[in-house]
């Protein structure tokens, strides 16, 4: 029996991603002043922390609609460009997962893949242009890599694990292709992406939360 | 910082508040952060938006002949989704509604979002992009160039064509075309402080000023010593007429200061710049001298162009009625 996260454990989840990236706002904040506008901690976590007060809410929705709602929530709280993406990201997994329950081994995977696709169209963007989708590209190819090879359950979490956080690490060469990044003269090269930096620990904390709660009896 | 304001967090919707209470033609959406024009008419919707900081872009060009909504980001943010549908709702009597959209990533993701929601209520949009600043070099992947004050005009002659009962399809692809056929060049002088932040997000050195510097700040093509308004107005009107031919035309030109220049140094370099057009057989029919796409209280100014065809001409002459700009 592989792991099986509810929908209200999934938002046991954002409430652990929500405190992640509310405690890193000084270290988000700095590296975002040196690329960017210095805007995008403030807003992912106002986008974050409306999750957690709607918890409850949250809580006693079926998977797709919770999805669809935390997306909707997350677009137009976070705003800017991060927030449509999140917001396409999360509603794509809703309609790729009307049929599912919960996110297992199988389905989890469906809405990393989902997610990352919605937001490369909506952002017509590829990975290696100094982004978010960066972490959660390499994420969901080292899923995708160690259930090929048929893993079991926890080296293909921390496979994602590792995959995310090396995605992030490999921004820091990248020259930025879009935003505000791309208008400098280096393009950004030689600083993190801070949205690979908040893309990857949400699914640090995805994968941890995994390993230490739901898998744990194994 | 020093500013007339309330709370740096309330900026956005207290200034809304303003322009509803001074302007009898518009009201403003609390929920949706939309300004829109008080009695809906049967045509083609125009709606525009993007981040606040660039007034009266977008907000002050809704009324009669022009915008029928504008969405308003935070400052130097694009709105999202959900407000830009709400502003496509105001905006539609059935006939469907034109989005203008300035080439950002932001702005380009959130409008786009916001057509696809709108396709789901059947409510048929249409968008044109703004890229008219020339000191973005052109490229494939990259979002490549900005829109700037050029965006003003595509706003007027759209609008006009929707006021005169133009379908959708006639309102978007002379929108289209008037995107194409316009070009602009900025220079600034100073930074300025987004009032959420409360200090200046770069500077420039006493003496320097910067050739193509974007309306949010991002960074231009160089930083060079200032120069007198002669000199300034040659640069612009070489970058724009080296980028699109516009001998023999008649033009309509804006002269846009970015908040913080005095209209009187834009009076100077609207001289300038008459001259200097002139002397290339370009003859411009119709000027814009103010402020008209700023940068909160960024000291500059910038140059657009827009190439006429006798269609555009006409539009541009049609009566308009907002705050920012009156027409006939």
């Amino acid at each position: 029996m592989g792991f099986q996260i509810t929908p209200a454990e999934y938002v046991d989840y954002l409430i652990l991603a929500g405190e992640e990236i509310e405690k890193n706002g000084e270290y988000v904040t700095a590296l975002d002043a040196k690329t960017g506008d210095g805007d995008h901690w403030v807003n992912l976590n106002s986008g974050f922390q409306k999750l957690i007060a709607m918890q409850k809410e949250l809580k006693e929705m079926k998977l797709a609609p919770m999805l669809k709602k935390i997306g909707m929530t997350l677009m137009s709280a976070i705003g800017g460009s991060s927030g449509v993406l999140y917001g396409s990201g999360y509603l794509a997994a809703s309609k790729a997962l009307k049929e599912a329950e919960v996110l297992d081994i199988d389905t989890l995977y469906t809405f990393l893949q989902t997610e990352l696709t919605a937001m490369m169209e909506r952002g017509k963007a590829e990975p290696g242009w100094k982004t978010m989708i960066d972490s959660l590209y390499e994420a969901a190819k080292a899923y995708r890599a160690a259930k090929e090879t048929g893993q079991g359950e926890r080296q293909i979490i921390e496979a994602m694990k590792r995959g995310a956080e090396e995605g992030r690490d490999h921004t820091r060469e990248m020259e930025a292709v879009k935003g505000r990044a791309s208008y400098q003269a280096n393009k950004g090269v030689g600083e993190l992406d801070p949205g690979a930096v908040t893309m990857c620990m949400q699914l640090e904390c995805l994968g941890d939360f995994i390993l230490n709660h739901i898998l744990f009896e194994d | 910082m020093k500013k007339i304001i309330n709370d740096p967090n309330q900026v956005v919707s207290d200034m809304l508040v303003g322009m509803e209470a001074v302007s009898p033609e518009v009201c403003y959406d609390r929920e949706g952060e939309v300004i829109y024009r008080r009695k809906k008419i049967e045509k083609v919707g125009i709606v525009s938006g993007g981040g606040s900081g660039h007034e009266p872009a977008h907000a002050g060009y809704v009324g009669t002949g022009m915008l029928d909504a504008a969405v308003a980001g935070n400052v130097f943010a694009s709105p999202d989704p959900a407000r830009i549908l709400k502003g496509i709702e105001r905006a539609d009597s059935g006939q469907g509604v034109l989005l203008v959209v300035k080439n950002y990533s932001g702005d380009i993701m959130n409008f786009e979002m916001a057509a696809d929601l709108a396709a789901e209520l059947d409510i048929p949009v249409r968008s044109v992009i703004v890229r008219d600043d020339v000191a973005v070099r052109e490229s494939t992947y990259s979002t490549g160039r900005r829109g700037i004050a050029g965006t003003v005009l595509v706003h007027k002659i759209a609008g006009a064509k929707a006021e005169a009962g133009g379908t959708l399809e006639e309102v978007a692809e002379l929108a289209q075309r008037a995107a194409d056929n316009v070009r602009s060049f900025g220079v600034s002088l100073s930074g300025c402080t987004l009032p959420g932040v409360g200090t200046p997000g770069f500077s420039i050195g006493e003496g320097q000023m910067e050739l193509g510097m974007g309306i949010h700040g991002e960074p231009g093509i160089e930083q060079t010593e200032m120069k007198s308004a002669a000199e300034i107005a040659e640069i612009m009107v070489e970058k724009i007429t080296e980028d699109l031919d516009y001998s023999g035309a008649e033009t309509a030109v804006v002269v846009n200061g970015l908040g913080g220049t005095p209209l009187m140094e834009l009076y100077i370099l609207a001289g300038e710049i008459d001259r200097l057009i002139r002397a290339k057989h370009i003859t411009p029919v119709k000027y814009l001298v103010g402020n008209f796409m700023t940068s909160l209280e960024m000291s500059g100014a910038s140059m657009s162009m827009l190439r006429l065809d006798e269609e555009m001409k006409d539009c541009l002459k049609l009566p308009c009625n907002t705050m920012a700009w009156k027409e006939g």
